[in-house]
């Protein structure tokens, strides 16, 4: 048995920046385990099969749980680890409304991976239908950011920042790695900029540090 | 339309916020808008002279732009004032970002291409933002779609008749009922055009409600305009 938070954890990939985003916003100990993914392909290795079948990072260990799936892991560290509760409501319209970003950044931003994936490493795809795709879902967020901009809201799913935002934001982030500019989503521009000025928020490479 | 001798709408004011930038095509040139942190809106060549990195990724400090390579840092007026690596140097005068007029008019950031600019349309009506649209067509299928448009007028469920004018080569007025919309085009390139839309009147009756209306109906209509241009691809396949 292990005690304290553990992340097997590749520098860049995606979805593990999501997850060291949401332990560095909420303010939590943890330590890293690197694996080497590219070109290793150590996610695909015994070990790391045996924690997550799937054979996708990021995997977590709190304890005696051991977790896979990105939009679990936010929402089980902002159950278990932030008092506030604000990260994820427990309740009422918020609830619904983080839930369904959650459930979109699962299903409709999986195009997202896959064209950065198949820009940086080279991954199987047709970049011209996954640049198509990827440009789609990032529309419906920019909309969906102009739309609750008419009505003073700041963030996707509550009057304040969300895991429903740390699981939006790298897509948009390092969207420039799958060739689609910032250009033509101002609210999600916007939305960005406030988002890094949030306590605790880090980079990862493909997405500058201001100095 | 000479692209010579009108001003272009790169987006909306409330959209570029102060200590901001971002990047824009405008026939096809890169430009950089951002907005200093007094306020003032600034249009160059969205290109650092150094190597050639693009401004837009850079940060803004105070009345300087910063590119995100190697921190060159230049003033107002395009000059380079300072390069983290060489402290101590005086830059020359020669390294310099071309800069484009910028002025805002309507709720909107416009730039001039042509070195002599056309005197600035001094009417600059109160208006509240609504949005941007992105189109995939040129400037021409973008206004014989905005010719043909029935704006749903705030506090109505049905598209009525409207008003469509031509104020200038780039810019629209939308009138239906009691409403105005302000329609700024800017040609991005042959196949991609950007409108930038501006309710005329003000926030008290405007922010919000109406603006959640309009932005609805503007929606719909880049709905309507994908469907019919989807439509219209496959009528080509099989033909």
């Amino acid at each position: 048995m292990t005690s304290g938070i553990v992340l097997y954890n590749y520098e860049l990939d995606d979805s593990c920046y999501r997850v060291r985003l949401a332990l560095s916003l909420l303010g939590l100990e943890w330590q890293a385990v690197a694996v080497d993914v590219f070109p290793g392909k150590e996610h695909l290795s015994p070990p790391l099969l045996a924690m997550n079948p799937s054979g996708r990072l990021p995997i977590l260990r709190d304890g005696d749980l051991v977790l896979h799936g990105t939009e679990a892991i936010l929402a089980h560290l902002a159950r278990s680890h932030d008092p506030s509760g604000e990260w994820l409501p427990a309740q009422g319209i918020e609830f619904a409304e983080v839930m369904q970003w959650l459930i979109f950044s699962a299903n409709d931003l999986g195009v997202t991976i896959a064209a950065r994936q198949h820009s940086l490493f080279g991954t199987p795809g047709d970049e011209t239908s996954l640049r198509a795709a990827s440009a789609r879902a990032v529309r419906i967020m920019d909309d969906h950011m102009t739309a609750r901009g008419f009505t003073q809201l700041e963030w996707f799913a509550a009057g304040h920042p969300t895991i429903a935002d740390i699981a939006l934001f790298p897509a948009f982030a390092l969207s420039r790695d799958f060739g689609i500019d910032h250009d033509e989503y101002p609210a999600l521009r916007r939305w960005a900029r406030r988002f890094r000025a949030l306590p605790g928020f880090k980079t990862m490479p493909g997405i500058p540090d201001y100095h | 339309m000479n692209p010579k001798n009108c001003w272009h709408p790169l987006g909306l004011s409330h959209s570029i916020e102060a200590g901001s930038s971002a990047g824009t095509r405008l026939l096809d040139r890169e430009l950089v808008v951002w907005r200093d942190n007094s306020g003032v809106a600034h249009v160059w060549e969205d290109r650092c002279p150094h190597r050639g990195m693009k401004l837009s990724f850079g940060f803004v400090r105070g009345d300087h732009i910063a590119c995100l390579y190697h921190g060159w840092q230049y003033n107002s007026g395009g000059h380079c004032q300072y390069i983290p690596a060489h402290p101590a140097l005086d830059v020359p005068k020669t390294i310099k970002v071309p800069v484009y007029p910028a002025h805002e008019r309507n709720g909107m950031v416009w730039t001039a291409l042509s070195e002599n600019p056309p005197s600035v349309p001094d009417d600059d009506e109160p208006v509240v933002p609504l949005r941007s649209l992105y189109l995939g067509c040129g400037v021409e299928a973008a206004a014989a779609a905005l010719n043909a448009c029935r704006l749903v007028p705030f506090g109505s469920q049905t598209p009525a008749d409207t008003t469509v004018s031509r104020l200038s080569d780039t810019l629209f007025a939308l009138s239906c009922a009691q409403d105005r919309l302000l329609v700024g085009i800017q040609a991005i390139s042959n196949t991609r055009t950007a409108l930038h839309l501006s309710i005329v009147g003000s926030a008290e009756r405007y922010n919000g409600a109406g603006q959640s209306h309009l932005n609805g109906w503007a929606l719909q209509w880049r709905q309507a305009l994908e469907t019919r241009a989807a439509n219209a691809r496959l009528d080509q396949d099989v033909a």
